[in-house]
């Protein structure tokens, strides 16, 4: 009996480690026989990806995805496919890659280099930083207020990296979501939320009462956003960033942005002239 | 898929440390939740078979309320449900002193408390009822022939079913990571996200679990040798 269980957990574990090895290399391959794009992106992370109010599962990150993303993988592989979408949050997302469980993580991702060791970037499609939400008159103006204060991050943001090895005098609090973050903020079990500004103003907007609510502090961090997928598949990478160049050269991604931060968007949020000329640079303009 | 191994991430940089602290703080909320739970299944347990209907009825609510809600849900109840209740002052205070820790250990021993009782109870009702019937023509009160003759003996019988219950609650408590309570899971995750080495970080999350549940089903087996009772429990090979 002893003997068979060592076997038996001795397999187990040979299994749970073999897998992601013997998985599939060439993500076009996988989806041409498929027909299916699988993205991992978030369900509460307005406007980037959420559940919007007529319970549809939309987004800027999403959208870039269907509009610019999808023509060029259909290119590449000659037929016509379909995005499916999954959750994934900070902590699961790349398990969820390197598992073949999604193809293309686009969500809310920071671009790190830690991460570029395992997992390959696109093209940076968004740029922001890490800034505080907290109550209306609150002490906390910067990074520099928070001795002794609570502050709710997300697990596995760069946010709560950065505060833990920086900001030590803060009292740190990290929720696996941004409504559980926010739901601490709310009944003041935190005194801030440090998130990506845009994604703090998104949800200022979509709080019960935003005019109780404040996005404050400089940037305390860098946060280029970027699809992230398994390392080293060149060909699909190619096809990923040859469909955001495009959107960036014909104007076709200014365009969604503005349907979702434009004056009339989900979330009014004008790009700035520096933002916008870090993210044609990459595509040398 | 061409996933790069790195096993030294598990002990370069600060994750050993973070490991530990996660060991230790599961261990921690472990211990007290099961104290809690063991206290609420054996008082609850022992109620559910008293000769006194409002005790069985009050047990009863206790038992079916708080098994048949999601532990997720509870944890949420206690964290976020229960300080509003308390005066601001209050609220303040706790929620500098460890919130987080006191709510995911009520929220761990309360659930856990609800399905004790159902092992107490079942190790209760498994002793022939004349034993109590015995017990009070001896001229011991309800009250004393629970505590010195039928609990005793239900706890020596239930170390089985008890054992798998406390592993349980040992690996339940990696769901207080959803109210911020940094335990091994968490940690496993940190490690995760500063190396972004996944499937390294959740093994050594994997062996540490599977090694502290194993040893502690080892001990309890020698202490269910210990207390078997001849003739109540037939001896298998």
């Amino acid at each position: 009996m002893k003997r068979m269980l060592s076997v038996v957990v001795a397999v187990g574990l040979a299994l749970s480690l073999a897998s992601p090895a013997g998985a599939q290399q060439d993500t076009l391959a996988k989806v041409k026989d498929s027909g299916v794009l699988t993205i991992g992106t978030r369900t509460g992370s307005p406007p980037f990806a959420y559940i919007n109010k007529n319970n549809e599962w939309v987004g800027f990150s999403i959208d870039l995805v269907e509009m610019l993303v999808k023509p060029e993988v259909q290119k590449a592989v000659g037929k016509p496919i379909k995005i499916e979408k999954k959750e994934s949050t900070p902590p699961t997302r790349i398990p969820l890659l390197s598992s073949n469980a999604v193809d293309l993580i686009a969500g809310t991702m920071t671009d790190t280099p830690q991460r570029r060791e395992v997992v390959d970037f696109s093209l940076t499609f968004f740029y922001t930083g890490a800034q505080f939400l907290v109550k209306k008159g609150s002490p906390i103006k910067s990074v520099n207020d928070l001795a002794g204060k609570r502050v709710a991050a997300q697990q596995g943001s760069t946010n709560a990296k950065i505060l833990r090895e920086k900001y030590p005098q803060a009292q740190l609090r990290e929720f696996p979501d941004q409504p559980a973050a926010f739901q601490a903020l709310l009944q003041g079990q935190v005194d801030a939320y440090t998130n990506d500004g845009i994604q703090l103003y998104g949800l200022k907007a979509k709080a019960p009462k935003p005019d109780e609510w404040d996005v404050v502090g400089d940037f305390y961090s860098e946060e280029p956003y970027g699809m992230a997928m398994r390392k080293g598949d060149a060909k699909f990478k190619a096809a990923v960033d040859a469909g955001l160049k495009n959107g960036f050269e014909s104007g076709k991604y200014f365009e969604i942005y503005e349907t979702w931060f434009g004056p009339k968007g989900e979330l009014p949020y004008p790009m700035t002239p520096q933002v916008k000329a870090y993210l044609l640079k990459q595509i040398g303009k | 898929m061409n996933y790069q191994f790195k096993w030294s991430v598990l002990w370069s940089g600060q994750s050993g440390v973070w490991l530990l602290q996660g060991l230790i703080t599961t261990v921690e909320i472990s211990a007290l939740a099961w104290v809690l739970a063991a206290a609420l299944g054996i008082l609850s347990g022992a109620l559910r078979t008293v000769p006194w209907k409002p005790a069985r009825a009050l047990a009863t609510f206790y038992v079916e309320f708080f098994r048949n809600v999601p532990l997720l849900v509870w944890m949420f109840f206690w964290y976020f449900g229960v300080p509003p209740l308390l005066p601001r002052a209050v609220q303040d205070w706790i929620f500098n002193h460890g919130a987080e820790f006191w709510a995911g250990t009520f929220a761990l021993g309360v659930y856990h408390g609800a399905r004790m009782s159902e092992v107490i109870r079942s190790g209760i009702q498994a002793i022939p009822r004349t034993q109590f019937e015995a017990s009070v023509a001896m001229g011991l009160t309800t009250f004393q022939a629970y505590r010195l003759v039928i609990v005793p003996i239900a706890l020596r019988l239930i170390v089985p079913p008890a054992t798998s219950e406390s592993l349980n609650l040992l690996k339940n408590s990696s769901v207080a990571l959803t109210i911020s309570v940094a335990e091994l899971t968490f940690q496993t995750r940190q490690i995760e996200t500063y190396t972004a080495k996944a499937i390294e970080a959740l093994t050594a999350g994997t062996v540490i679990y599977l090694v502290l549940c194993v040893g502690i089903a080892a001990i309890m087996a020698r202490v269910e040798r210990r207390f078997a009772i001849p003739g109540l429990i037939a001896r298998g090979g």
